[in-house]
């Protein structure tokens, strides 16, 4: 990177190298089991492939992170008991707590939450899901590895044909 | 025991003053330097040094710990700078907090703000119109504020001056009301742009859809190498600050070429507490700080004195610096200072579908777009309101996936997603008129953190707005019918006054000392040492992005004042 303009660029040393496994929350609202629970549930919506799962790529820390920091008490609030309400819901579906689900049984009950109209479960499942689709699309991983984010040399081309373009960049 | 109050005062003596380091005062710095003087530049922020201060310039998107959304503490503290479109958890070290610089509103005003060497020219949004004479022109045909006292020849040459150093993109467009500049390469245009372009040309004479005019690199020449700047890499997080110098700011350009002259002094963290006037010598002759970090109040002095503090709080040293002479502030025999203030209208927007050009796409990030220069009461008044606005324009097609799957199949949908079909879009900036009741002064009771009178701003629409806010979207809803966009969706966010971050006026120009602040080279009238060239100066905003203007303002006013100062006239 530095090469464009030789000397110039004299980063401060802790600018490189963050991974989300390096930066600390500022504070912990999920229990262990609440953080594991989290890891199944985000597991089976991105699962691991012939690629990582957001599970393996810490997505779960990541959205712990941002409903800690980011959002207001109420929106914390529906985090939690909609996580606590999941075991019950399994329970109910096939049971057996959530994590002891087969991948079948756990990608229907998500699937079942998601067309849920009931306004508290509806909330819970639309803010994991949000932000495990951001916290996955916006990894280290996939940025890198499967969605190519080049940070420079940027360009901009007008008129591509659309069969030509080989690479959708994510905003 | 004499001798060493002179030789203090000989220590912070200087030839000239420039109070603040944003757009105007860095070039201000840079041309008063560049002829010799030795120059103190006063910034009441801190140092934010090119590159090395630019702290998240290299961050990559998931390093960002909330992938740049800014906490909820962050958010319930500031609700005023939160509103800001650049404000993110990879910029909060560049804006002023809420906090931090209090002001009374007393109507609704957001008052964006960047304390630090740099300013605001930092994070700014880049897009730099020239100004006509239709513009100059204005209140004078149109019977509001007072007659500008320059028009497009004074300040052409200056415009060309400063479009050189500073590095503008854009397209020779030959357009009379959007004078052309010293341009380098043009960005590209996509294909439902280009299609907008000639459906807008066919149907009307007296409309434009031009590229957007900005400084931007986009093919460097000798003297943006000789800056230490390269081209623009098409990041597109340039608020962060950019480490190949790709657009203009203070930072970047005109604070190290000042300092490459071995004749400016920069101080940052120091506030401006007033100006210090000499009745005797009928003059100004230094200005009174504030440090930050101590509190204590020094004196510095120079011959002449250039307030770039930016619009509001270039108006806010001038009303603090009262003296027998001048008891309502510096300058102020008309008591004009602080009214006819002014601003952008930013208020309504549209956007739309398109359903053709579906076999080609865009590749890559543009740091601008296209722009729409203003066509309403051109040549005369024509609509029942006043003056016009202009418009920026863009297309792009967005990629879709199935985000209602879960699993596997949300997996591979997320990672090939489909692209979705063209949107266009466009915002308004329109001309607000200047009135004796926008105004902004002190406070009689409250002090900020080191004892200055707070800003009180009074400053909201008016029904010329609402007119033109309605006209934008009549007017835009018939360009993109006329354009074939479906879906189309106007709005009006009745956003504060000061979000547009284009306040302007209070200390303007004019012909006419009783009904004005400053002539037609930036001199305060009653005081002529003193020269005002930020957003403050503004008779009348017209419908560009003014800070080019205020660039070429600074080059012109430092000539002169030089040449004034050798003459033995300053």
């Amino acid at each position: 990177m530095a090469g464009a303009v030789g000397g110039l660029i004299s980063l401060p040393a802790w600018a490189n190298g963050w991974t989300t496994e390096t930066v600390h929350s500022t504070h912990q609202i999920l229990s262990r089991g609440q953080v594991n629970l989290l890891a199944e549930m985000v597991e089976t919506i991105i699962p691991a492939t012939d690629t990582p799962g957001a599970k393996a790529l810490n997505v779960h820390q990541f959205i712990q992170k941002m409903v800690a920091d980011c959002y207001a008490k109420p929106a914390q609030e529906t985090f939690r008991t909609g996580l606590d309400s999941l075991d019950g819901l399994a329970q109910k579906a096939f049971s057996k707590p959530f994590a002891e689900g087969d991948v079948a049984q756990r990608t229907a009950l998500l699937t079942q939450l998601g067309q849920s109209t009931e306004p508290a479960q509806k909330n819970f499942y639309s803010l994991v899901k949000g932000l495990t689709i951001r916290g996955y699309m916006s990894s280290e991983y996939v940025m890198t590895n499967l969605t190519h984010y080049q940070f420079i040399p940027g360009h901009y081309y007008g008129c591509v044909p659309v069969q030509a373009k080989a690479v959708t960049q994510p905003k | 025991m004499s001798y060493l109050n002179i030789d203090a005062q000989a220590l912070n003596t200087y030839d000239a003053i420039v109070i603040g380091s944003g757009i105007s005062g860095g070039w201000s710095a840079k041309e008063l330097t560049g002829k010799g003087l030795r120059t103190l530049v006063l910034e009441r922020g801190r140092d934010v040094r090119h590159v090395t201060d630019y702290p998240t310039t290299n961050t990559q998107p998931w390093e960002f710990e909330h992938r740049n959304q800014l906490r909820q503490e962050v958010r319930d503290a500031n609700p005023i700078i939160s509103k800001c479109y650049a404000f993110y958890e990879g910029t909060e070290q560049f804006f002023v907090k809420d906090a931090e610089h209090p002001y009374v509103q007393d109507k609704p005003f957001d008052w964006i703000r960047g304390y630090q060497v740099g300013g605001k020219s930092l994070m700014w949004a880049r897009q730099t119109q020239r100004w006509s004479d239709f513009d100059f022109e204005g209140p004078a045909r149109d019977g509001f504020a007072v007659d500008w006292p320059i028009r497009y020849a004074d300040i052409a040459p200056w415009y060309s001056y400063v479009e050189k150093f500073a590095g503008i993109t854009g397209n020779k467009d030959g357009i009379a009301t959007l004078p052309d500049g010293e341009f380098l390469p043009p960005h590209e245009w996509n294909c439902v742009e280009k299609h907008f372009q000639s459906k807008i040309a066919a149907r009307y004479k007296d409309r434009h859809v031009i590229m957007g005019r900005a400084a931007h690199l986009t093919q460097p020449k000798q003297v943006h190498y000789d800056q230490g700047r390269a081209q623009c890499q098409h990041r597109t997080i340039c608020e962060r600050g950019c480490p190949f110098g790709g657009y203009f700011s203070s930072n970047s350009t005109t604070i190290p070429w000042a300092a490459k002259t071995g004749k400016m002094t920069l101080r940052p963290n120091s506030v401006v507490h007033s100006i210090i006037y000499d009745e005797k010598k009928g003059k100004a002759t230094g200005v009174r700080v504030i440090d930050t970090n101590t509190k204590k109040m020094t004196e510095y002095y120079a011959r002449i004195i250039f307030l770039n503090a930016a619009a509001l709080n270039s108006n806010l040293v001038l009303l603090n610096s009262t003296s027998n002479r001048f008891p309502n502030g510096l300058g102020n025999d008309s008591g004009v200072l602080g009214k006819y203030a002014a601003f952008h209208n930013y208020r309504a927007g549209i956007s739309g579908e398109y359903d053709g050009d579906l076999d080609s796409t865009t590749d890559g990030r543009r740091p601008n777009s296209p722009y729409i220069p203003r066509f309403r009461n051109v040549l005369k008044q024509e609509t029942g309101f006043l003056r016009g606005y202009a418009a920026g324009f863009s297309a792009g097609r967005s990629s879709n996936s199935d985000q209602s799957l879960v699993g596997a199949d949300l997996k591979q949908s997320l990672l090939n997603p489909k692209l979705g079909g063209w949107h266009v879009g466009s915002h308004m900036m329109g001309e607000t008129i200047p009135k004796e009741s926008n105004y902004v002064a002190l406070d009689k009771n409250l002090k900020d953190p080191y004892g200055i009178p707070q800003l009180k701003i009074s400053i909201a629409y008016d029904d010329n707005d609402d007119k033109m806010v309605k006209d934008y979207q009549e007017q835009m809803t018939e360009m993109f019918t006329e354009a074939g966009f479906k879906n189309i969706r106007v709005r009006d966010d009745h956003r504060n006054p000061g979000l547009d971050i284009h306040e302007m006026g209070g200390v303007r120009m004019g012909k006419d000392p009783k009904t004005s602040m400053l002539n037609k080279w930036h001199q305060l009238h009653a005081c002529k040492n003193v020269f005002v060239t930020d957003g403050a100066s503004m008779t009348s905003t017209s419908t560009q992005n003014p800070s080019l203007t205020y660039m070429a303002f600074s080059a012109r006013a430092v000539d002169y004042a030089v040449k004034e100062m050798k003459k033995g006239l300053l």
